[in-house]
């Protein structure tokens, strides 16, 4: 009760909502920037928290983080540019959807799965931190590289009907996290004694690359015109109806869940989260044959679990004062700025700043909600504009976002490179989106792969010894065998027509 | 199907210029039992096998198509899967755009080579040249300009103006 007391007195303040207010619009604003990721956003607003209150300055990064993972997702559904890393699974069926005239149901479904998602988090941080984070102390390098092999299974389901190509596309993403200072001995590799690829290749470029750059190469190849998208289509925001909600419940149920047990992962994060979800949803839907071709599940889980995460994700940062991504991280940074040592100890010596936090990110989530309405129906004119001035923007856009991370000129041309590769994988008809799930699952594999063989001198035995590297590991063989039944029963088929 | 064998090919050559690479990774003791060089020559050797198969794949699908008469659709099927080389050429312009950009940015400063960059891609995507793209190219720089280098405080690279106005030598 006291807990609620302090978010009820934190949230009466017009100090603290207006810390939410401008958080979430910062936020949303720039996720849906390519480049500026949730981190980035988080940490421009950093110096600004100084002169703050405690709990205004924490609750302003946190409400940041909320509006940001959201506003990923207008790019991603609008114009095939993920603005975060965690919207990259929301491309795959809320792009077809704007592609065939329901780019506004797409937003809808985005913007609410999205808020019940953050909702969700919310109750799940403020009521189960103590006991959930029990399940991230249970997570050593066993249980990690188990964590990212069921991450990369992934591939199996994503690989639009060539699981061939789809191993492919994972082996190279994997290839090419391989590039810079090796994580254990701290040799280089593949660098070509290039000093701006000693900390790897960002995922961020290429992704934007793969996304952004191939998109606009493939409309001008195709010398796609603005009968590209129906315009009637795209007039307005289409916020789902609660039957509609309630039919989507099974895809938002697996966005929580998967969300409330990635969240709390250090290292895990919303991609992971997205990624996973969608292949949930997928698995378990009754129309798995409409994934990657517009469906709303598609569009709704992976929403739903990237915002659940913003919330749960606090919880090792809140519990052990152990940040598990760079935007926690820097929320981490908005503590000690004001002497706050987040730990065990928190919650007994300034339960304000706990629970006034708390009660923030519920503001925070109810205004992304309102904001998101307001924001998408400019954001809807924007991508109704003609196709050549729309085109410009895009690129100017991701230059300058691309630019502004490093103020380096080789990230550009990274991002042209991997634009060049993945145009030639679309014309090829490979799967785009292994290649990035091997790019970003590539470190923690590794590092955690050779961490554990370490600690074990060599005994491979250690991955199905662990609980819950076991049962990771079981699910990611289990997903991989029925993909490859799957594949080997449509090969069978095609071989008798 | 073609384009297929040749794609395979180079991810086959790809794989062992990998593995090359891989093998020439400096040992090191502190890399533990599996070293630097292990997941690269596992991938290697992955990414060899998985491209040799799918040659394989595309050689049956091509010797079945071939089999059953369909030689006239597989020319079909196969211009449309690689699409027209006028239209990658297009596509490459882009990518061409982009390296002007990359040249221009530290000469010509963020403001006027984002306003070329606008000019140049509405162009190039079929907008007719005139007052209004230039327009649109100098109202663009102008919000680009505010919103990263005066609203997100991006030092962003002025060019050569800065020390031609003050007579200096000009800045990388």
């Amino acid at each position: 009760m006291d807990g609620l007391f302090h978010a009820i007195a934190a949230v009466s303040t017009w100090q603290v909502l207006a810390a939410a207010a401008g958080g979430v619009l910062w936020g949303i604003l720039g996720g849906a920037l390519p480049g500026i990721s949730p981190s980035i956003a988080m940490a421009l607003l950093l110096p600004f928290t100084y002169d703050m209150s405690p709990v205004m300055a924490v609750v302003m990064l946190g409400s940041v983080y909320i509006g940001a993972e959201y506003g990923g997702s207008i790019p991603a559904i609008l114009i095939r540019t993920p603005g975060t890393n965690a919207a990259a699974a929301t491309v795959i069926d809320g792009y077809v959807m704007h592609q065939n005239g329901r780019g506004g149901e797409a937003l809808g479904l985005s913007l609410t799965g999205g808020t019940i998602g953050g909702l969700f988090g919310l109750i799940l941080l403020a009521t189960l931190t103590k006991p959930l984070s029990s399940l991230a102390l249970m997570f050593t390098p066993p249980a990690y590289f188990a964590l990212g092999m069921l991450g990369l299974s992934i591939i199996a389901s994503v690989s639009e009907g060539s699981l061939l190509k789809g191993l492919i596309a994972g082996i190279l993403g994997l290839m090419l996290a391989t590039v810079g200072t090796d994580p254990l001995s701290g040799v280089t590799r593949f660098t070509f004694g290039e000093p701006e690829l000693l900390e790897g290749v960002h995922f961020i470029l290429i992704m934007l690359g793969v996304f952004a750059v191939a998109e606009l190469m493939t409309k001008i190849a195709e010398k796609e015109t603005d009968e590209g998208v129906r315009p009637e289509s795209v007039s307005r925001l289409v916020l789902p109806s609660l039957g509609k909600l309630w039919s989507l419940r099974r895809a938002q149920a697996i966005g929580c869940a998967v969300g409330a047990l990635e969240g709390p992962v250090p290292g895990a994060g919303g991609t992971v989260a997205s990624f996973l979800s969608y292949n949930e949803a997928r698995r378990w839907s009754k129309t798995p044959e409409e994934f990657g071709k517009g469906s709303e599940e598609g569009v709704i889980a992976p929403e739903t679990a990237n915002n659940v995460v913003t919330a749960t994700a606090l919880v090792p940062t809140l519990s052990f004062g152990i940040p598990g991504s760079n935007s926690t991280a820097i929320l981490l940074g908005g503590f000690l700025i004001h002497g706050l040592q987040p730990g065990p100890l928190l919650f007994s010596t300034n339960p304000d700043v706990v629970y006034g936090l708390f009660g923030g990110l519920f503001v925070a989530n109810l205004m992304m909600f309102l904001f998101g309405i307001v924001i998408l129906g400019p954001a809807i004119w924007l991508v109704n504009r003609p196709r050549p001035y729309l085109n410009a923007v895009i690129l100017a856009l991701v230059f300058s976002g691309i630019y502004s991370i490093n103020h380096s000129l080789f990230d550009l041309a990274v991002v042209l490179g991997a634009g060049v590769v993945g145009y030639a994988m679309r014309v090829l008809r490979f799967p785009t989106l292994p290649l990035i799930l091997g790019l970003v699952l590539g470190y923690m594999i590794e590092s955690n792969y050779r961490r554990s063989l370490l600690l074990t001198r060599g005994d491979h035995m250690v991955f199905f010894e662990n609980g819950v590297s076991a049962f990771l590991m079981i699910c990611a063989i289990i997903v991989l065998v029925l993909a490859a039944v799957t594949e080997i029963r449509r090969f069978r088929r095609a071989a008798d027509a | 199907m073609r384009a297929m064998l040749v794609a395979s090919g180079l991810l086959i050559v790809l794989a062992a210029a990998y593995w090359l690479g891989a093998d020439a990774i400096p040992k090191s003791s502190l890399g533990g039992l599996v070293g630097a060089d292990g997941l690269p020559k596992l991938l290697a050797v992955a990414l060899g096998l998985l491209s040799a198969g799918l040659a394989l794949q595309t050689l049956v699908e091509m010797r079945k198509r071939r089999r059953t008469g369909a030689a006239s659709a597989t020319g079909t099927a196969a211009s449309s899967e690689v699409g027209d080389v006028a239209g990658h050429l297009r596509a490459l312009g882009v990518i061409a755009i982009g390296v002007g950009f990359l040249v221009a940015l530290p000469v010509l400063g963020y403001a006027l080579s984002v306003a070329l960059l606008l000019v140049a891609v509405a162009t190039y995507s079929g907008k007719a040249f005139g007052l209004g793209t230039v327009v649109f190219g100098v109202a663009g720089a102008a919000f680009f300009y505010v919103l990263f280098v005066l609203g997100l405080d991006v030092p962003l690279p002025a060019g050569i103006w800065p020390s031609l106005l003050s007579g200096g030598s000009a800045p990388v």
